[in-house]
């Protein structure tokens, strides 16, 4: 799999800061870490979504605000948040 | 008087051991004869191993007959004088199914023909796509697919460090049947490559007495143009593949068999009709789903024979919809062999749907690795999930007319959607009932599995043609 795209990090960043209310600037780099994912949701599937079972390859993306750690999982096609305020979204 | 007595009793004892000799050798000629239609059983170890064993004498044509109930062994051998062949073998698995030997050199296809048009027979068939393969590894009984012996799932003889006979024994079956053009297998997923060279010839088209699809809550366009199938996501007639997972599912399913391109389907023949359901991201809607399984519905009602929906896809939350539409397939005699998930989770703790409703119409599969192990990733069920088939390192159709490599329980269940077919294609009548029992009766029982699944068995292509 080849390295991850730097756009789909600055779409993360800046789709956090936008749902967070803040600058980019605010929005820091955790790790990032290339990962299986257990079907086409990447694990993260939204309200009412089906999702092909098969193993996906993408990456997991970790960004901080504050205190706070915010996960998003991507491949090279999609992006998701996890777990924000208790639901998973679709960028 | 006596010498000529001892004389007589000489030439008669000398007569009786002859006979008794040629007697054992015709015995052992037809023991051998026996042993190289072997395409009834595994090829074996020492064949696979030894290059220098005996050879088919492949010169010789070989088709499968299979007589109607009730057609004694004495007409058999009447018919099969007649047209001076010879029955070979008999297939014990499968009531009046020979293995008939053709002894004036003519074609496969001449003699099949020649089998075809008379009363007393069911089907008949050619065997001349599985033959010998003098390259490679050795010799195996096999379809002559280019990538034919990567895909482990079909015939595993321990390559790439698989265990040997890990596999649902395919070329057992396809000396039964290697599938109909009769069996229509709706592939719910995100669309099928129609156009890919390893399976636009098992695509499913629209047959002209049937009339376009209508739905005018979903399109005020008038009817829709389902040639090939149906489009959930943009609600048109083209159900083209954007993401590829459905094209992988399909060639699993049927992928054309013994036309040297690619692999071989579970089905070398069989009908596939795409559906979209999941967009390019493999995503999809359970609306989208139930508006697919309405289609596949509308479509049997219509008079296609669609009788099995591969459904590698799924969620955990349940929708009450969703169940009672797959029940109302079921009513109509169709099949839903659907993926368990692959969280590596307890399917009886978190159920995952449809895999989990439990309808006498679903069928629910986890996934063996090529060494018959439950994967690292497949969810499970010792009473929610059914059965097993191989899900890892799954090679199968992709975009762009290619070929790629996947895992999940996406890629078992369409293992287990094609030998419902195959069993169909042998079995048109047979109920959803019967053909869940058949398919759930006829599994390797395998100790990974035990207390795993319901079954504690990874499938069996091969027990499923011959009747569970």
């Amino acid at each position: 799999m080849s390295s991850i795209d730097i756009a789909i990090v600055v779409k993360a960043r800046a789709d956090l800061a936008e749902r967070l209310g803040v600058s980019e600037n605010e929005i820091a780099e955790g790790h990032i870490d290339q990962t299986d994912f257990p079907d086409a949701s990447l694990g993260a599937p939204v309200a009412d979504e089906m999702s092909a079972q098969m193993i996906t390859p993408g990456w997991r993306i970790r960004l901080r605000a504050g205190d706070n750690t915010y996960e998003y999982r991507a491949t090279a096609r999609q992006l998701r948040l996890v777990n924000f305020k208790g639901r998973n979204y679709r960028i | 008087m006596s010498r000529n007595l001892w004389l007589n009793l000489s030439i008669a004892l000398v007569l009786i051991l002859i006979a008794a000799f040629a007697g054992r050798l015709h015995k052992w000629n037809w023991h051998r004869a026996a042993q190289q239609t072997s395409h009834t059983s595994r090829s074996n170890e020492a064949t696979a191993t030894d290059p220098g064993s005996e050879e088919s004498d492949s010169s010789k044509t070989e088709i499968l007959v299979r007589f109607r109930a009730g057609v004694s062994a004495q007409a058999i051998e009447n018919i099969t004088s007649r047209f001076n062949d010879e029955v070979e073998d008999h297939i014990e698995a499968v009531d009046g199914l020979d293995v008939i030997e053709d002894e004036d050199n003519r074609s496969a296809d001449e003699v099949a023909a020649q089998y075809r048009a008379l009363a007393e027979v069911e089907y008949a068939e050619t065997n001349s796509e599985i033959k010998l393969d003098h390259e490679g590894a050795g010799k195996h009984l096999h379809a002559n697919d280019e990538l034919f012996f990567k895909q482990w799932g079909l015939f595993n003889h321990g390559q790439d460090g698989g265990k040997s006979g890990a596999d649902i024994s395919a070329m057992q079956a396809w000396a039964v049947t290697k599938g109909s053009d009769q069996v229509v297998v709706a592939v719910l997923d995100s669309g099928v490559d129609y156009t890919h060279p390893d399976l636009a010839g098992n695509i499913w088209t629209r047959p002209e007495i049937i009339k376009q699809y209508e739905d005018s809550d979903l399109t005020s366009e008038g009817p829709i143009d389902d040639m090939h199938g149906f489009n959930v996501v943009e609600d048109n007639g083209d159900p083209m593949d954007d993401n590829g997972h459905g094209t992988h599912c399909a060639g699993i399913i049927g992928a054309e068999g013994g036309n040297e391109v690619g692999i071989a389907g579970v089905n070398w023949t069989v009908k596939i009709m795409p559906l979209k359901f999941m967009d390019s991201d493999g995503a999809g809607t359970t609306k989208d789903a139930i508006e697919a399984i309405n289609y596949v519905i509308n479509r049997k009602r219509a008079g296609v024979n669609v009788r099995v929906i591969s459904a590698s896809w799924g969620s955990t939350t349940k929708s009450r919809a969703l169940e009672d539409v797959i029940r109302k397939a079921g009513d109509e005699g169709i099949l839903i062999v659907a993926a368990a998930g692959n969280d590596h989770s307890d399917n009886d703790a978190k159920p995952h749907y449809p895999a989990s409703y439990d309808l006498n119409n679903v069928i629910s599969v986890a996934a063996v690795n090529r060494n018959d192990e439950l994967t690292t990733f497949s969810n499970f069920g010792a009473t929610s999930v059914d059965v097993a088939a191989p899900g890892e390192q799954i090679i199968s159709t992709w975009l762009q007319h290619g070929f790629e490599e996947k895992q999940g329980t996406s890629m078992a269940t369409p293992f287990v959607a094609g030998v419902a077919a195959l069993v169909l294609s042998t079995n048109p009548g047979i109920s959803i009932d019967e053909l869940r029992l058949r398919l759930l009766n006829s599994v390797d029982a395998v100790p990974s599995l035990n207390g795993k699944v319901a079954t504690g068995g990874r499938i069996n292509a091969a027990k499923a043609v011959a009747g569970g």
